[in-house]
């Protein structure tokens, strides 16, 4: 792990608490995003691809009630320090796409236990109203540091994985992988299309 | 309310959903972004604050840019509750408080849905697209041979932004203080705004986007084959059958990032066997 995937890791955990918790100006948008972080692994042109990529493919899903999207953020980290770690695009995407999946199911997992450290917040409110402050910059330093180390360590664990598999794979599955990949713009643009229907949400 | 009031709660509202949760939602983002104000409101009172701050710790989830018209209704609807003479008064307004909380937020977020996430969001990517596009820049083939300036590469994610936020800033900052302005019978300050119409002029002018989308992207694909091969079709077939799949996969609610995982594995298969 260099000192680039590292900074990556950083900037894309705090890239990812502007998707909910903080700010939400949509620089964890994936076409923002990308670019930012390909900035940092030297490929701008790989950034703009998976941001694309990334937005096209999250397109169907919206943040709408207590609906949770994949991590745009997540899946365009990943995929950009799997890449600058030596895996080809196509491939790294892939496991980008699986990456985002997974912090959502732990992002929901977090979501439905958080109200138990939160009774006793609501409590220390009451009392001194001020600790609302302190609630909120708890909750923003718990959340960028547990979006940091999932980063982290799933990049460290799949970066690992793919670079003593993919010598061994055959030159077919990497056609296949390209072919898929190259299919994500349309998936993605076809969706859009019922997307703007008016009766859609 | 002064300005900087409005301008305390407009920067405080950025976190409103810190501390986001199933059980109560944004609460903790609520009593946060309202607290100045709430402080303002009982500086002679300082005891019944803790009581107030109970109203606000309940269930709150609206969308967080229309979000600002909660804030300045409830700012207006708690002053009422401050200032009431009688303890039946004092009930009755914290009822009619409740109240708007709940349907406010309820209006608000169904507006905010349709238009940012459902209307806005995506008509801001296809313009990010459409000047990526524009400046060469081919994200629908490799980008193992492109090369791209810094200047390319964030132009077009940098105007996505700023249209987006525009719209997104104006109606946060607007909205706190129209909905403190306004009453119930306006809804406080909401049918200032034709939404309807925002979001069917939005919504039409992005599925025309959509479809110059589709036609400039075929034109990409098209333009770099001079003579259609078997790889040609094949690619053209792939993406046809999966483009279909996207179709019934969106009618059956499976989201559009499984379709992908499924056409790597079944890709896979095919090609190993």
């Amino acid at each position: 792990m260099t000192p680039e995937i590292f900074s990556l890791c950083a900037l894309a955990a705090i890239l990812e608490l502007d998707t909910t918790y903080a700010v939400q100006l949509t620089f964890s948008r994936g076409i923002i995003a990308g670019p930012l972080l390909g900035l940092i692994t030297g490929d701008l042109m790989a950034g703009v691809q998976i941001g694309v990529f990334t937005e096209l493919i999250f397109a169907d899903v919206n943040p709408l009630g207590g609906i949770l999207p994949p991590s745009a953020a997540v899946c365009c980290a990943v995929t950009m320090a799997l890449h600058a770690l030596g895996v080809e695009l196509y491939f790294a995407f892939f496991f980008g796409i699986i990456g985002a999946a997974l912090f959502s199911t732990l992002e929901k997992f977090m979501r439905k236990n958080r109200f138990k450290w939160l009774v006793f917040w609501e409590q220390k409110i009451t009392q001194k109203p001020n600790t609302v402050n302190r609630t909120v910059g708890f909750a923003l330093a718990s959340s960028f540091l547990m979006n940091f180390i999932y980063i982290f360590v799933f990049v460290w664990l799949i970066g690992q994985l793919t670079l003593a598999l993919l010598p061994h794979l055959p030159l077919k599955a990497h056609d296949a992988c390209k072919f898929a990949f190259m299919a994500v713009p349309w998936i993605g643009l076809a969706t859009l299309i019922p997307a703007f229907r008016l009766k859609s949400r | 309310m002064n300005f900087a009031m409005r301008l305390n709660i407009f920067l405080r509202s950025f976190f409103l959903q810190t501390g986001w949760n199933y059980m109560k939602y944004q609460n903790v983002g609520l009593t946060f972004v309202m607290l100045p104000f709430l402080k303002t409101l009982y500086e002679n009172d300082k005891d019944a604050l803790p009581s107030v701050l109970t109203r606000y710790l309940e269930t709150f989830n609206t969308q967080p840019v229309m979000a600002s018209f909660c804030f300045g209704a409830l700012a207006r609807k708690e002053e009422a509750v401050a200032h009431a003479k009688t303890l039946t008064a004092f009930k009755e307004r914290v009822t009619e408080w409740s109240a708007v909380r709940k349907s406010l937020s309820i209006t608000a977020a169904s507006i905010g849905d349709r238009l940012f996430w459902g209307a806005l969001k995506p008509l801001t990517l296809l313009l990010a697209l459409f000047i990526w596009l524009s400046l060469g820049v081919n994200f629908f083939e490799g980008c193992a041979n492109q090369t791209i300036s810094a200047w390319a590469a964030f132009s077009a994610g940098a105007v996505a932004f700023f249209a987006f936020n525009a719209v997104a800033m104006f109606v946060k900052w607007k909205g706190i203080k129209i909905s403190f302005l306004e009453d119930e019978n306006a809804c406080f300050g909401l049918t200032r705004f034709d939404w309807n119409k925002t979001i069917y002029r939005a919504k039409r002018l992005g599925l025309l986007a959509a479809v110059c989308m589709i036609v400039y992207g075929l034109y990409y694909y098209l333009k770099d084959f001079q003579e259609p091969n078997a790889h040609f079709y094949a690619r053209a077939a792939i993406v046809l059958v999966f483009v279909c799949l996207s179709f019934v996969t969106r009618k059956l609610k499976i989201a559009n990032m499984y379709l992908y995982l499924a056409a790597v594995v079944t890709l896979n298969i095919v090609c190993l066997f």
